[in-house]
């Protein structure tokens, strides 16, 4: 049997029952522009000792309730770490919020798709190369917007 | 094999054609992958095979990559994955259990110290002075400070279990005020009686936080808070004296050695 990568197989959702209050209007919890790791500076005024959430391209889009219950209160980032290029900058950039920008703690959020890894790893890389230590936490999320993991990763 | 397990899967599959075949059969799909950055074992893990079949798995890469190895074909047992009871620790929280772990350390060797007390001797009694200091410095100073003075705060300290918690600690340091007294007035008797009663409170009392009140703590704790209780952790060990500490650690490591050198004197 041949399934390809989880992280590229079609799947279809389309007959999930949505359940759920959909009533009434929400705010964005966005506190910050520019948001992608590329384009942001580790030392923006919005990261100076913040929680920080870093988060893949399509956390966002899988959580319904995700600005609600894991954005608020927090500044942001995000990348991919399967397609973005220029990775290493990403690296030191979370090195900066550690040392520099001394963030009170950095959450990563990610696919359960295997190359979605790969963004915890550089937060790990990040946080063992910086002189300060901060907790990391990590939340693996399904396809389908459910957390599957939320725990604190070892340095 | 531990190189692999941290190799991107197109490497591995370039080199050896037959894995990308095994992981197939677990449809584990990398082969047709355009990128294949993913390190195998994550690749294993996020897959969260059964138990067995894991086993299986990573034996058939070893055995491929390394066929001259001997490698021991694992027992499969058809047991299902036992629930996971071990308690998870914010960072900030396992600092905290793990300095429970070096003082369990001395408390585990009390028994043999109690044993062979001789306070007569010079390095008899010098046993019990450093034993006494590691007490002092590190199980108070160091550990129950940061739990009184940090951790504490961000509970209710009229809580019962917060106020038998320090109840403990207050106890603590009267066996060592005796202690220290016993030492003085070289009575062998009270210095067995304060060291025996001082093992089994901190025995019960660090049973009691590491099972009840941290998890209890962590689960009140949002992440802004974990970050912050860190923060002061580092702040209040920072502004301590690193040499003291140092020597207490050292004092765990050698401890073993002069009490097996005390015993054959
Ligand atoms: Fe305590
Ligand atoms: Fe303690």
């Amino acid at each position: 049997m041949m399934d390809g990568c989880p992280g590229a197989r079609t799947q279809d959702f389309r007959e999930k029952e949505t359940k759920g209050d959909e009533s009434g209007k929400r705010q964005s919890q966005l506190r910050q522009w520019p948001i992608q790791l590329h384009l942001v500076s580790p030392e923006a005024p919005y990261y100076q000792k913040a929680d920080v959430l870093l988060s893949a391209d399509c956390v966002a889009f899988t959580v319904g309730d995700f600005h609600k219950d894991y954005l608020k209160g927090k500044s942001i980032a995000i990348a991919c770490p399967k397609l973005d290029e220029g990775q290493d900058e990403y690296v030191e950039k979370i090195k900066s919020w550690i040392d520099d920008t001394k963030i009170n703690t950095l959450t990563v959020m990610i696919m359960q798709v295997p190359c979605c890894g790969g963004l915890v790893a550089m937060a790990q890389q990040a946080l063992q190369s910086a002189k300060r230590k901060i907790p990391v936490k990590s939340i693996v999320v399904s396809l389908q917007g459910d957390i599957l993991s939320e725990e604190w990763v070892e340095a | 094999m531990e190189r692999y397990l941290n190799t991107p899967i197109k490497e591995i599959i370039t080199s050896f054609p037959e894995v990308g075949k095994i992981l197939e059969e677990y449809s584990i799909g990398c082969v047709p992958c355009t990128l294949g950055s993913c390190l195998l074992k994550d690749i294993v893990a996020i897959h969260n095979l059964a138990e067995d079949k894991e086993l299986e798995l990573m034996y058939r890469i070893e055995k491929t990559i390394y066929p001259e190895r001997d490698i021991k074909k694992p027992v499969f047992k058809a047991s299902k994955k036992e629930p996971d009871k071990e308690i998870r620790y914010s960072p900030p929280m396992k600092r905290l259990v793990d300095e429970h772990t070096l003082i369990k350390k001395w408390i585990g060797r009390i028994p043999q110290v109690i044993e062979n007390v001789d306070i007569e001797s010079e390095s008899g009694s010098q046993l019990i002075l450093d034993g006494l200091d590691f007490i002092r410095f590190y199980a108070d100073k160091f550990h129950h400070a940061k739990e009184e003075d940090i951790l504490f705060d961000y509970t209710d300290k009229n809580l019962d279990i917060i106020r038998t918690i320090l109840a403990d600690h207050e106890a603590a340091r009267g066996h060592v005020k005796e202690m220290l007294k016993a030492i003085g007035e070289k009575d062998t008797n009270a210095i067995i009686g304060h060291l025996c009663a001082y093992k089994d409170l901190l025995t019960e009392h660090i049973k009691k936080e590491d099972e009840i009140l941290y998890p209890w703590i962590d689960r009140g704790l949002s992440t802004t808070q974990v970050g912050e209780l860190f923060a002061k952790f580092n702040e209040a060990e920072e502004k301590m004296d690193k040499g003291v500490i140092e020597k207490c650690q050292k004092f765990i490591a050698e401890a073993e050695q002069r009490i097996e050198n005390f015993h054959r004197s």
